[in-house]
């Protein structure tokens, strides 16, 4: 299957159907989003339906977002980018479209089993064990796509970005099989504290791990394209990745620094997390560094604007999240709506505009047309934008009043009318993002099959 | 049996970390950097973007009013909590 001078021109179709999943799941993990955050203002509204009571409705959400809108976001850009890179063809496109068969049939699972009540129990890892093997299958076989391209490459050398993507991949296989206990069918879970301890290696894992490298592919791919010049420094990407790489994976257990799990454990997590500035800023360096100067053709090209987003997002999450790893600081900021504001701004804010920057990127050219609408495309980044930052503040504001109030001994019934009015403002604010995403939705529809632009010559 | 299963995870990733960093140190991966800056940009960049889509007029009008009624909802929303609050 690879490249020789007869071959067919490539057919895009696995980034196609990860384009349509991302897009599609999109509507229905915000609008899932909504729906909890409509439950937390009126707690009866879905009285005695039990398939949407809150309980329900939150880790689907949360499993969509992360498993329907972004991470399908992020892989139809590398199944572009990474055979380009590596100057061959994917290994096979056939294996891609069955991966992206399968992986709509585990989203389905996700949501009939979680909906059903269904659930492990376990925060970010609530899927039943039928569900986890599908998930540990698909990703298998993302990687034996991604691996094979790479024994097939023409180009010896490996841009960071295929490392990013290789990476992601390897280590989100071996973080949710681990973390899903998987070897344990009928609980999905061990005992007691090491549980909680291998939960929130996962649990923080399967953002850092997953989101975070193929989101840094994407922008290292699509930064120096758009700018139409090299990276700032090669040498610098290879120091923040493999700094991420080994940093990254110890640092799950900064959420659990009220629980007595052992203290060399919580110290390896807080320095790590603070050691976290280091593969951040080399990122960020670098993207910012490249992009100097160019900042014209980023906004001529929406896929560069959202991603060039999503790095300052980055910027402002990590540099949060090291901050929050500090006990001073997790004192008042643990258990309470800062924590949510801080997950928006990394899912939505951070990994969520990278993998629409990089759907909006790929569609014209592996639809070989111009984007449908550029005008709905510019529309949906405003409103995702004003989301996330509207979440942020909030959300944060609330957070600081549960956490203060419960760091001087106020009892929960007092503090939620207080907080109340920020609800309402969440819920009205995941209207406009649940709206962005069905225009979003309309828009790579039109660009994938009803396109009346003209053909790029 | 408290300390196993993390300790695993950790040695498993460092181990592979390990085992793919001495790869490519091995297959001359970290030699030419300065060739490996230009890597996104083969083939050339793009060329300039074509005309945008033919766009109906009706259908901006429509999704227009669908996304206005969406931020006029947010901001009502809003106002009569702002209001009515407490």
């Amino acid at each position: 299957m690879t490249t020789n001078a007869t071959s067919a021109p490539p057919t895009y179709m696995t980034a196609k159907g990860f384009t349509l999943t991302a897009g599609f799941w999109m509507t229905v993990a915000t609008f899932m989003g909504l729906l909890g955050a409509t439950e937390l203002i009126a707690p009866d509204l879905t009285e005695n339906i039990g398939w949407v009571v809150f309980g329900r409705v939150r880790p689907i959400h949360v499993n969509l977002v992360l498993f329907g809108f972004v991470t399908p976001g992020l892989l139809a850009a590398a199944f572009y980018y990474l055979p380009r890179i590596l100057r061959t063809e994917l290994f096979s496109e056939m294996l891609g479209v069955v991966t992206v068969v399968l992986w709509n049939l585990v989203l389905i699972g996700v949501v009939v089993t979680l909906a059903a009540g269904y659930t492990q129990g376990r925060e970010y890892a609530e899927m039943i064990w039928p569900v986890d093997m599908g998930v540990v299958l698909i990703f298998s076989l993302v990687l034996i796509n991604f691996l094979m391209t790479v024994v097939r490459r023409k180009e010896p050398m490996l841009y960071v970005s295929v490392w990013y993507a290789c990476a992601g991949i390897v280590l989100t296989a071996t973080t949710f099989s681990l973390g899903n206990v998987i070897w344990r069918p009928d609980t999905g879970a061990l005992v007691g504290i090491p549980d909680a301890i291998l939960l929130w290696f996962y649990g923080h894992n399967v953002f850092g791990l997953l989101l975070t490298p193929l989101a840094a592919g994407v922008a290292y791919y699509v930064i120096p394209r758009a700018c139409k010049t090299p990276l700032y420094s090669h040498t610098l990407s290879l120091l923040g990745f493999w700094s991420l790489i080994v940093v990254y994976t110890h640092i799950g257990t900064h959420h659990l620094l009220q629980v007595p799990v052992p203290t060399w454990l919580k110290v390896i997590s807080i320095v790590d997390s603070v050691a976290m500035v280091i593969p951040v800023m080399a990122f960020l360096i670098n993207i910012w560094y490249t992009a100097k100067g160019r900042l014209g053709e980023i906004h001529n090209d929406i896929g560069a604007k959202f991603v060039f987003t999503g790095t300052i997002m980055y910027f402002f999450v990590s540099i949060q999240g090291s901050i929050m790893a500090l006990p001073q600081v997790q004192r008042i900021t643990h258990f309470n709506n800062w924590v949510v504001a801080h997950a928006h701004v990394g899912v939505l804010g951070f990994a969520g505009m990278i993998s629409l920057g990089g759907l909006y990127y790929i569609l014209p050219r592996i639809t070989n047309k111009p984007l449908f609408s550029r005008f709905l495309a510019d529309f949906q980044y405003w409103m995702i934008l004003i989301g996330v930052v509207g979440f942020t503040v909030v959300l944060t504001i609330a957070g600081l009043i549960q956490g203060n109030a419960w760091y001087n001994g106020e009892t929960i019934y007092r503090v939620l009318p207080e907080i109340h009015m920020y609800y309402i403002t969440r819920a009205s604010i995941g209207l406009l993002v649940f709206s962005s995403a069905v225009l979003g939705l309309y828009n790579i529809i039109r660009t994938l099959y009803f396109n009346p632009g003209e053909k790029l010559s | 049996m408290y300390y196993p299963y993390f300790l695993t995870y950790m040695a498993l990733g460092l181990g592979i970390t390990l085992i793919v960093f001495s790869w490519a140190l091995r297959k001359g991966q970290f030699n030419d950097q300065q060739r490996a800056r230009y890597l996104p940009l083969h083939p050339a960049p793009d060329p300039p973007p074509p005309k945008p889509s033919r766009f109906i007029r009706l259908e901006v009008l429509v999704l227009f009013v669908m996304a206005g009624l969406g931020l006029a909802a947010s901001a009502a929303v809003i106002l009569f909590a702002l209001v009515h609050g407490n």
